[in-house]
C-alpha cells in the first residue's frame, strides 16, 4: 500500500499550533528563569547579611525580581504541562495508529521522559518557592544561600526539558506507526482482566489503600504528637513518594478501565477527555497536591531549627500536613467512586 | 490594623484599576494592539480549528477504500472491470466505479468539482440533502449546490452545457438543488451519472478514475486494503482513515505555518509592550515614591503590576476573542480563508460555525498572554524597587 500522509518532510508537529505553543513558553520560561539565574550567581557571590552597602541593598532587591521570575515560571510550567498532554492528544489525530496521548507520547524516544521531566518540575519549583516564602518571612533572609544553589541545579533540568520536548516535537512524524493505548497497557494478560476479578488487581488496590491508610494514621499521629519526631516524617515523606507512584500505575491499569466502564481499556490519559466529564483534572490536582504537600511537610520539618524560622517553619508544618490529608481524601474519593460503584452497585453510575 | 489576605488583594485590585483609568491613553493603546495580535491568533486557530472539524464532513463522499491507477508516480485513468477481480475478495460488500473530476469554466475562472456515479451509489447516497428537486436519475440530468448554480448564471432556468476537450458542447439539465446545509461538502460539486462525465471528460469506454470499495466491517479496512493492494501491486489504494489523516496534517500544517507569520506580530507587539512598561514618566516614579512613604513593601507594588497586566491583558484577551469569533462565524473569516482553503477556486458561500472549547483558549491564551506577562515583570520589578528617597 502506497502511504500517502507523507505531505510535507521535516517537523511537521513543531510547526503545528500545539508545537508551537509548546515552544513560546519553553522560551518564555527561560527567559524567566535564566534571568533569574543572573541574580542567583550575584547573591551567591557578593551577598553579605549583615552589610547595609549600596550592592547589598541592590542584592535584596534582586531577590524580589528572581523570586516573581520563579512564581511566574512555575505558573507557566503548569500550564505548559496541560498543553503538553492536550497536544499530544491533539497529535494523536495525526500520527497513524495512535488514538489518544498515550500514542502520540510513544511515538518516539522522548515523548515518556519529557511528561516525567515536565512533572518532576512542578514538583520541585514548587519546593523552590515554599523555600522563597519561608526564608521572606524571617528577618534575616536565614535561606538565601540554600535557596539560590537550588535555583542554580534546577537550571539544568529546565534546560533538558526545553531540549527533550524540541527532539519530541521534531522527531513526531505522522509516517511513524505507533500503538493504541489499548495495545500498550492491555498488553500483559494478567492486567487485562482484572475487572473480572484478576488476582493482580486485588493485589494492587490492597497494597494502594493500606498505603493510603498508613498515610492518613501518620498525618493524623503527626497532628496530635505534642512533640515533633522527625523520624514519622521522614518516613511518611518516602511513603508519599511511593503513593504517588503507585497512584499512577493504580489509575493506569485499575481504576481508569472501571471509569470507562470498557475491561480493556487502560489509559491514565483517556480520562481527561469529555467524553469521561474530564473527571480525570481532580482526580490527578487532587493526587499532585496531596503528595506536594507530603514533600512540603518534610521541608518543613527539616527546616524547623534554622535561626529565625521556628514558628513559621511550625505553621507550615501544621498546615501542609492538614491540606495533604484533605487532598489525599478527596483524590481516594474521585478515584475509588468508580471501582466501588461497579462493585457495590454492580454497573455503571 | 491587620487586614485578610483576598481584602489586601482585592484593595490592590481597586487600586491597579484606578491607575489604569488615569493612564487610560497609554494603556488604551497598548490594549488596543494587545486585542488586534489576538484577534489574528484567534481567528486563525479558530478558522483552523472548524474546518479541521468540518474535514469530517468532507468525507461524506469518500467510500472506504479507494482504487486509483498510478503510472509514473501519476494518477491515469483505471479499467472499471478491475471490480470483477474483486467480486472473490472476503469483506468486500460492494465495489463501484466513479468519475470524479475538475472541470475549469473559462467564462468566469471557477472550478467545479465534477463526480459521476452508478445509479446504484447515487440511489444510496446519504449525508446528502437536497433542497429541491432529485438526484439525477435520467441521462444528462444534474444536481447542483446554489453556489454552483449562481456561478453557471443560470437564474430561473435549468438547462445549460459544458464543453467537452474537443470543444463540442454537453448538454445537462438541473434536477436537484443540494441543500445549503452541506455547502463545506456540496459547495462545488456537480453530481451526474456515470455516463454522462464519461461523455463529459470524454473518457475512454470502460475506464473511470478510480474504485471505490465498501467493506462490510470496519474493523477490517485496513487488512482489505492490504490485500487488494497486494492483488493490485501498480495501484494506490486509500483508506478512509488515511485520508482523515491527511487532511488533519494538512490543517495542521498549514494553520502553524500561518501562526509562524503570525509570530512576528506577536514578537513586535512583546517588545512594544515590555518598552512602554519600561519607560516610567517622572509621575509614576513619583506615586511609587509617595505610595512607599506610605508604606507599601516591594512585594506590594508588584502584586499591583501583576493586577494591571492581568486587568489588560484579560480584557484583550476578552475583546481580541470575540472579535474573532465574530469574525469567523458571521463573516466566514474572510481575512485568512484564503489561506487555509486552497483548493478550489469556488466556495462561495461556506457558512462556519466555530465551537470554542477550552482547549483552544487555552491554547491562545497561552500563545498571547503569556508571553505578554514574562515581558512585563522585569518593568515591573524596575518601578516596585525605586527608593522613596530619590524621587519624591
Amino acid at each position: 500500500m502506497t502511504p500517502v500522509g507523507r505531505i510535507a518532510p521535516g517537523p511537521v508537529m513543531l510547526i503545528n499550533s500545539w508545537g508551537l505553543a509548546l515552544c513560546i513558553i519553553s522560551l518564555c520560561v527561560l527567559f524567566l528563569v535564566g534571568t533569574a539565574l543572573r541574580s542567583a550567581v550575584r547573591v551567591l557571590r557578593y551577598w553579605q547579611p549583615g552589610s547595609d552597602s549600596n550592592l547589598q541593598i541592590e542584592l535584596e532587591n534582586e531577590i524580589w525580581l528572581s523570586s516573581t521570575l520563579v512564581e511566574y515560571g512555575l505558573g507557566f510550567q503548569m500550564v505548559s504541562l496541560l498543553i503538553f498532554i492536550m497536544a499530544a492528544d491533539r497529535f494523536a489525530q495525526m500520527i497513524k495508529g495512535a488514538m489518544c496521548a498515550t500514542g502520540s507520547l510513544l511515538a518516539n524516544d522522548y515523548g515518556a521522559p519529557l511528561l516525567v521531566v515536565k512533572l518532576t518540575g512542578i514538583f520541585l519549583y514548587g519546593f523552590w518557592i515554599v523555600l522563597h516564602q519561608l526564608d521572606m518571612r524571617a528577618e534575616s533572609y536565614p535561606l538565601v544561600r540554600l535557596k539560590y544553589r537550588y535555583l542554580l541545579a534546577l537550571f539544568p533540568l529546565l534546560l533538558l526539558e526545553t531540549t527533550l520536548q524540541t527532539l519530541y516535537l521534531t522527531g513526531l512524524s505522522p509516517d511513524i506507526i505507533t500503538s493504541c493505548c489499548a495495545v500498550v497497557f492491555g498488553g500483559d494478560k494478567q492486567l487485562g482482566q482484572n475487572l473480572i476479578g484478576g488476582q493482580a488487581g486485588w493485589e494492587l488496590m490492597a497494597l494502594f489503600y493500606g498505603l493510603a491508610l498508613l498515610l492518613f494514621s501518620s498525618g493524623l499521629y503527626q497532628l496530635s504528637a505534642r512533640r515533633i519526631s522527625p523520624g514519622v516524617t521522614y518516613v511518611s515523606g518516602f511513603g508519599w513518594f511511593v503513593f504517588f507512584i503507585l497512584a499512577l500505575v493504580v489509575i493506569t491499569i485499575v481504576v481508569s478501565s472501571y471509569i470507562y466502564a470498557m475491561p480493556y481499556h487502560h489509559c491514565p490519559f483517556c480520562i481527561l477527555k469529555a467524553e469521561y466529564d474530564g473527571i480525570g483534572y481532580p482526580i490527578f490536582v487532587s493526587l499532585i497536591s496531596a503528595c506536594f504537600a507530603g514533600g512540603v511537610t518534610v521541608i518543613a520539618v527539616l527546616l524547623r531549627n534554622v535561626d529565625g524560622l521556628e514558628e513559621t517553619a511550625g505553621c507550615l508544618r501544621r498546615f501542609s500536613i492538614r491540606f495533604s490529608l484533605v487532598m489525599l481524601a478527596m483524590f481516594l474519593a474521585l478515584s475509588s467512586w468508580h471501582f466501588w460503584a461497579y462493585f457495590i452497585m454492580g454497573g455503571e453510575y | 490594623m491587620k487586614i485578610n489576605p483576598l481584602q489586601r488583594q482585592l484593595n490592590l485590585l481597586d487600586y491597579a484599576l484606578s491607575s489604569l483609568w488615569r493612564r487610560r491613553m497609554k494603556n488604551g493603546a497598548i490594549l488596543a494592539i494587545f486585542a488586534f495580535v489576538i484577534f489574528l491568533l484567534g481567528s486563525f486557530q479558530l478558522l483552523s480549528q472548524t474546518l479541521q472539524s468540518s474535514a469530517e464532513e468532507l468525507l461524506a463522499f469518500a467510500p472506504d477504500i479507494t482504487i486509483q491507477s498510478l503510472v509514473a508516480g501519476r494518477q491515469t485513468p483505471i479499467a472499471a472491470n478491475k471490480i470483477r477481480e474483486l467480486a472473490d475478495m472476503y469483506g468486500i460488500t460492494a465495489s463501484s466505479p466513479r468519475i470524479w473530476g475538475y472541470y475549469f469554466d473559462h467564462d468566469n475562472g471557477a472550478n467545479y468539482t465534477v463526480l459521476g456515479l452508478t445509479e446504484e451509489e447515487i440511489g444510496a447516497m446519504t449525508g446528502v440533502i437536497l433542497e429541491s428537486g432529485r438526484l439525477p436519475g435520467a441521462p444528462g440530468e444534474v444536481a447542483v449546490s446554489p453556489a454552483v448554480r449562481q456561478s453557471l448564471d443560470l437564474a430561473g432556468r435549468s438547462a445549460f452545457s459544458l464543453f467537452r476537450p474537443d470543444l463540442s458542447q454537453a448538454s445537462f439539465k438541473v434536477s436537484g438543488l443540494f441543500s445549503r446545509e452541506t455547502d463545506i461538502v456540496t459547495g462545488d460539486i456537480i453530481l451526474m451519472s456515470l455516463a454522462d462525465a464519461r461523455h463529459l471528460f470524454a473518457m475512454p469506454e470502460d475506464m473511470v478514475t478510480d474504485i471505490g470499495v465498501k467493506v462490510a466491517n470496519p474493523v477490517e479496512i485496513d487488512n482489505v486494503a492490504r490485500k487488494i493492494a497486494g492483488r493490485f501491486p501498480e495501484t494506490r489504494v486509500l483508506t478512509r482513515a488515511q485520508i482523515r489523516k491527511t487532511y488533519q496534517v494538512v490543517f495542521g500544517w498549514r494553520s502553524g505555518f500561518g501562526s509562524v507569520c503570525l509570530l512576528a506580530a506577536l514578537a513586535s507587539f512583546v517588545i512594544l509592550a515590555s518598552d512602554k512598561a519600561s519607560g516610567l514618566s517622572r509621575e509614576e516614579k513619583r506615586e511609587i515614591g509617595i505610595l512607599k512613604f506610605l508604606g507599601f513593601q516591594t512585594t506590594d507594588i508588584l502584586a499591583l503590576r501583576f493586577w494591571e497586566s492581568v486587568v489588560v491583558a484579560g480584557l484583550a484577551f476578552l475583546i481580541g476573542l470575540s472579535l474573532a469569533y465574530v469574525h469567523v462565524a458571521f463573516f466566514d473569516g474572510g481575512l485568512f480563508k484564503p489561506v487555509l482553503v486552497g483548493w478550489s477556486v469556488l466556495r462561495p458561500d461556506l457558512s462556519l460555525a466555530p465551537s470554542l472549547n477550552g482547549a483552544d483558549l487555552l491554547l491562545i491564551f497561552s500563545w498571547s498572554v503569556l508571553p505578554y506577562l514574562a515581558a512585563t515583570i522585569i518593568p515591573a520589578w524596575r518601578s516596585a524597587v525605586i527608593r522613596a528617597d530619590t524621587v519624591v
